[in-house]
């Protein structure tokens, strides 16, 4: 146990198999919150939190893909240096056991009997697979939680459906509502949104559950889908298309009630701030900062709905004058100008950011195979349970397979020995994992 | 059957979109939420609409009616004496009392976490905000836009070359408020816990910080690489394999393949037979020879729908998606099969179909009931405080409800 001050969530026990990235953010935030997390892994087979391959070429290490790996170092014990598992799985137990043979199984529902919870994202045929479905483990502990959230829900015609964040964003009417306003969506990015979307409410739900439990006395299934939670997300037009018929397509940066709106370049390559502007006097200070005070003495430009009509005109006016400047200076003058604007900030220069530096946002870890490095930290402050420092660095596969087995299981290093032995566990990945 | 928050008592001083939508999850989970809105104004998101018909009106404004389901409406002035009075009177009866004001705004409306404490010295307090409570940003004005531009992410939101491209109108607010329903409920535990109101602080710019995207792991991968891994140039085609978006007879879907899946798409294309064929095996990672693969593509794409492709690439196990508009969402097969969509009765008459329930709790099922009206339920809830119905025309004459 990484230490044992008592935070909101202690002694609750989850096991866990939340993996890539929607798993991960929800054990991350239930992990601050506490709880003790035990993922479940296997040599056999790759924790894709851990790493995308178990080998890497060359020309995919040198690439982004490698820059998730420390030091891009892909020699063996990489599985320990990935960015992902080692920011979000902070805090939290490694246990590895094959659960494709039964020893292993056996193994796995010992620790379901003296678990609360049990999360899994693989892919909505993986626990049948391997024995280890709803069923099964409600009959081997009623009390057990278990959360399933595959990308489109249980059942239904697209459950089976192969998919990452960016498929089910697409279904659910997210990706047409982003994207240039001059263009097709052949050119909007694909992006990842509803994979933290979907760790929250794995989060939430799993706090109700357990309040639930008092009362009840059962445990239950809980099943998300992440398509329909991320779905809300756009109830703005969904609405919309509800009430009046009409279908929103995309409008690049803009708003569809406040101009001008949107990104301005400043000074520098690639710099840009965020500017709404809504109000007049919002307006006048704006053209009153960049210098153009006749901008907003401007017939064309004398009110919201004349600025709304103009914008295609405005905005270049404004963007010349934008570009002169730097963008956080320009932020914290139009700020203190009563303004909203924002620098778009860059994520090499987030950890110098002064005011996440004046919260104490970035938290430092040490890990046995990196050393210290700054990690976002928890997504709140608690005054009474305070979930700062957290409770120490992502665990090292397969580190804590003795401690737990043998803690909680009450295995003896004979049989502990045995089961490393035959390949039951370990701490690196064999040569044919996959 | 109840839900999970069954007897779980929400004072709900939020407002706008993220706060309301962490004590939405409250509220249809089954815990009681009464919301604190200004007799006059309301919710800001009672004017945020869309509305039917384009015509504003309070009590229809779909993103209200979206985010404050099964919510009990009190309005409450707590710039008057009688205002505070009544609303320390509802903390004294919360679990845990969540509220969204600018920071500084309950302290100065004598409403401050020690006076709530003392209100209450085991309720749980939730401050969410756009920047936190404390730091140099505390006090700036932001939006969606302007969050997600501040949480990192968006630089990166790109094709190379051209300027960042933003997410859709609210996205990450909804993001945040899912967020902080978690800690929320955290909150309420460690209250639970000690016995002692916790106080939690909330940033919706930190929150999106860590969470966007794939924002805390490309914050980590630069402090372990230098580099990103989430980069504007990654979203380029690398092999001849299509991967991407591409138009078919109705609109757009998404492929994303590669050479490893060099057998699925031609099976998806009903091209079985070029599977192993040689001239194409050997030239499916060279970038040069995608103009080929395309002709075979395109002819295939324009004659099937988004759906169609969809369906025949998913059975294949090729991952396509269809890129729907609003109509085809509602319309959706998988969300009807799984009667995900909601008819509420609107109080004024009338219904509004709703998203469902995010989540699925098989033992203690969410409900979800209609938004209130503004101020629907002063009058129940200050019965339950002892006022009685001819206090309520004085209250209301001096502006208090």
């Amino acid at each position: 146990m990484p230490d044992a001050r008592e935070l909101p969530l202690s002694g609750v026990r989850i096991l866990s198999q939340a993996i890539v990235w929607a798993g991960p953010f929800g054990s991350m935030i239930l992990a601050d919150l506490g709880a003790d997390i035990i993922e479940i892994e296997s040599i056999q087979h790759l924790n894709p939190t851990r790493a995308n391959m178990r080998h890497y070429p060359d020309a995919m290490l040198q690439g982004p893909t490698g820059a998730a790996l420390y030091n891009r170092d892909a020699s063996d014990g990489f599985w320990n240096r990935g960015a992902t598992f080692n920011f979000a799985k902070r805090g939290h137990r490694s246990v590895t056991l094959d659960l494709m043979r039964d020893e292993g199984r056996e193994l796995f529902f010992g620790l379901v009997r003296e678990a609360d919870v049990f999360i899994e994202n693989n892919a909505a045929d993986v626990v049948g697979d391997l024995g280890i479905d709803w069923p099964t483990l409600h009959a081997v502990n009623p009390l057990l939680i278990m959360v399933r959230f595959p990308g489109f829900g249980l059942d239904g015609p697209y459950a089976h459906f192969k998919g990452y964040g960016a498929t089910m964003e697409a279904v659910v009417g997210h990706t047409m509502l982003r994207g240039y306003r001059d263009s097709d969506p052949s050119l909007t990015p694909p992006i990842y949104h509803g994979d933290p979307n979907a760790g929250a409410h794995v989060a939430f739900s799993v706090q109700a559950a357990l309040i639930a439990r008092e009362r009840t006395g059962e445990g239950q299934l809980i099943e998300i889908s992440q398509a329909e939670a991320v779905l809300h997300h756009t109830s703005y037009a969904l609405l919309d298309y509800v009430m009046n018929g009409r279908v929103q397509e995309h409008w690049g940066n803009r708003h569809p009630a406040i101009a001008p709106y949107g990104l301005f370049p400043t000074r520098g390559e690639a710099r840009f701030v965020a500017l709404a502007v809504d109000s007049d006097a919002a307006f006048a200070a704006l053209c009153g900062e960049l210098g153009c005070p006749e901008l907003a003495s401007d017939a064309r430009f004398a009110d919201a709905v004349s600025r709304y009509r103009e914008q295609d005109a405005l905005e270049p006016l404004l963007a010349a004058l934008t570009r002169e400047r730097d963008e956080r200076e320009l932020m914290e003058r139009l700020q203190a100008a009563g303004v909203m604007a924002a620098m778009v900030a860059h994520q090499d220069e987030m950890t110098d950011d002064p005011h996440l530096r004046a919260r104490e946002f970035f938290v430092t870890l040490e890990h046995p195979e990196v050393p210290v490095r700054p990690y976002p930290g928890p997504m709140a402050r608690f005054r009474e349970l305070p979930l700062v420092p957290v409770r120490g660095p992502a665990p090292l596969l397969g580190q804590h397979t003795r401690e737990v087995l043998g803690g909680i299981l009450g295995l003896d290093d004979t049989r502990l020995d045995q089961l490393s032995e035959a390949q039951i566990t370990g701490d690196a990945y064999l040569e044919s994992a996959r | 059957m109840p839900g999970p928050l069954e007897g779980i008592h929400v004072l709900d001083l939020t407002q706008g979109i993220a706060g309301p939508y962490a004590t939405k999850l409250c509220s249809d989970y089954g815990a009681d939420v009464v919301k604190i809105e200004h007799p006059q104004r309301g919710d800001i998101a009672r004017r945020l609409g869309p509305f039917p018909t384009d015509e504003p009106h309070p009590e229809r404004s779909g993103m209200f009616l979206e985010l404050n389901t099964g919510k009990q409406s009190v309005t409450l002035d707590l710039s008057t004496a009688s205002g505070r009075g009544i609303l320390l009177r509802l903390a004294a009866a919360a679990d845990v009392i969540v509220e969204s004001f600018r920071p500084g705004t309950l302290e100065r409306l004598g409403l401050g976490p020690e006076v709530l404490r003392e209100a209450n010295p085991r309720a749980a307090l939730v401050r969410i905000s756009n920047f936190g409570q404390t730091g140099p940003y505390r006090d700036f004005r932001a939006d969606d836009m302007l969050l997600y531009a501040m949480g990192g992410v968006l630089a990166v939101t790109a094709v190379e070359g051209r300027d960042p491209v933003k997410i859709g109108l609210y996205a990450p607010l909804f993001l945040a408020g899912a967020i902080a329903s978690a800690f929320t409920l955290g909150a309420l535990w460690s209250a639970r816990r000690t016995g002692r109101g916790e106080c939690a602080d909330f940033s919706i710019h930190e929150a999106l910080a860590a969470s966007m995207d794939r924002g805390g792991p490309n914050l980590v991968a630069y402090q372990y690489s230098g580099g990103f891994y989430f980069t504007a140039q990654q979203q380029s085609r690398t092999t001849a394999v299509p991967s991407g978006v591409f138009p078919c007879q109705d609109g757009y879907i998404m492929v994303t393949a590669g050479p490893n899946w060099w057998d699925r798409f031609c099976r998806t294309i009903d091209r079985p037979d070029l599977i192993e064929d040689p001239a194409f095996v050997a030239r499916l990672y060279d970038i040069d020879f995608a103009p080929e693969l395309d002709a075979l593509f395109y002819p295939w794409l324009f004659s099937h729908t988004k759906q169609q492709a969809m369906e025949k690439g998913q059975a294949e196990g090729l991952p396509v998606a269809a890129i729907n508009r609003a109509d085809d969402v509602l319309n959706d097969p998988h969300l009807r099969a799984r009667k995900f969509w909601t008819e509420l009765p609107h109080p004024l008459g009338g219904t509004t179909t709703l998203p469902g329930t995010p989540v699925r709790m098989h033992g203690t099922p969410a409900e979800l009931r209609h938004a209130p009206l503004l101020g629907e339920h002063t009058a129940p809830v200050l019965a339950t405080l002892g006022y009685r119905v001819e206090d309520l025309p004085r209250l209301r004459a001096n502006g208090v409800i």
